[in-house]
């Protein structure tokens, strides 16, 4: 048996290679989106991706992972570029009422209005 | 469980059913010891999101330990032999899991090194029993397999991580082999009526066979990394039957709920 005691969580981690944060986007079934599910900490993309099944994938939650190192991620969050102060509300398609348009091209082509979907 | 029963039953030959039985309670021993000796992390591991990963694994293993015994309680097929009675209610010499598995949790380093010795021979173990003639045996392994496989990814990352950092790491791990290394091939202990488990087509190969199936197998990541090659194993023959004072405290810990209360459920 190796004597030496397990070296505790802070003192593996100062002498190991860096930690760095890696992101983690989960697909819970075919054809969702992939949503943004939290985040892992690791020293490299291999024990990130390890990570993330670990953490978002062990109990059959997920279908698909991605692993994106955190760092590589273009942030934009600058406030003059997203939200201007000036009205934008022109920007917007609430004025356009599709409801119409879409009767009269039905009643061109002959189509019914589909049903609502069972859901 | 009757179904499970009434299929085990038909699909074992009686001329076999021995061997299988010890088969069946080698790899259920091994598979539970390691998993019971790997959630010693929980709670300690190197970082928070090995902690979980680990004993993740550990659980695994548990899972594989479980329905193994359940095979096996259905072939004993018996009044009051359950999973639970198999895996508890034995004293520690009647345990035979390999040797390999009896130095204790050790620290990171000896952890990793015993998963990937353990993992890569339970990988030629398995694919041995991938065609057997036991169906039922043969559906486990197929399940067993598919996590089996991202257990020997995450040992390996592991392997090549440690030994390829120089100093303290590499040195832990180097140390870990050497300790662990003659006892490695003890997973390929010789069982008894192995020839009729071939002959049956229960299993693939002999033991001595798979042995240099799996030293093959793992020799270039040894080559590659620099690590000690595990040597012969001593006292082969005796590789499941005698455990050391390590595996008395692990049999302690893991017997100690059920020793208070046999019957409780959970």
């Amino acid at each position: 048996m190796t004597d030496s005691a397990p070296l505790d969580r802070e003192t593996t981690a100062r002498q190991g290679p860096p930690l760095e944060p890696w992101e983690v986007f989960r697909q819970e079934k075919e054809g969702d989106p992939m949503r943004h599910g939290g985040s892992v900490m690791a020293p490299d993309a291999v024990l990130a991706v390890h990570y993330a099944r670990e953490l978002y994938g062990r109990r059959q939650e997920s279908v698909r992972l991605w692993v994106v190192r955190r760092a590589d991620v273009h942030d934009l969050s600058d406030p003059d570029l997203l939200q201007p102060p000036l009205d934008r509300s022109f920007k917007k398609p609430g004025g356009y009422v599709m409801r119409d348009k879409l009767a009269a091209a039905r009643k061109q082509s002959g189509q019914q209005k589909p049903r609502a979907r069972a859901t | 469980m009757t179904t499970i029963r009434s299929t085990l039953a038909t699909a074992v030959p009686t001329a076999l059913r021995e061997a299988i039985d010890g088969l069946l309670l080698s790899m259920a021993d091994d598979e539970f010891v390691i998993g019971f000796s790997d959630s010693e992390w929980t709670g300690i591991a190197p970082i928070l999101e090995e902690d979980v990963a680990m004993s993740s694994l550990a659980q695994d293993e548990l899972g594989h330990a479980t329905a193994l015994y359940e095979l096996l309680a259905a072939l004993r097929d018996a009044p009051g032999v359950d999973a639970d009675a198999i895996a508890y209610d034995r004293e520690p010499h009647e345990y035979r899991h390999a040797r390999l598995l009896d130095h204790g949790r050790g620290d990171w380093a000896m952890t990793i090194a015993r998963r990937y010795l353990y993992d890569t021979a339970d990988a030629v173990r398995l694919e041995a029993l991938a065609a057997s003639s036991i169906a039922p045996l043969r559906e486990l392994v197929d399940k067993i397999r598919r996590e089996e496989r991202y257990h020997l990814m995450h040992a390996t990352a592991w392997l090549e991580r440690l030994a390829e950092r120089r100093g303290e790491p590499r040195d832990r791990l180097v140390a870990a082999m050497e300790e662990l290394g003659p006892d490695a091939g003890t997973v390929f202990t010789p069982l008894a009526g192995e020839a009729k488990l071939v002959e049956g087509g229960a299993l693939a190969e002999p033991m001595e066979a798979l042995e240099a199936r799996w030293r093959a197998r793992i020799t270039p990541d040894f080559v590659r990394l620099g690590l000690p090659m595990p040597p012969a194993t001593a006292d082969a023959i005796n590789g499941r039957v005698i455990h050391g004072e390590p595996f008395r405290w692990l049999w302690s810990e893991f017997t100690s709920v059920r020793l208070q209360d046999p019957v409780a459920a959970w």
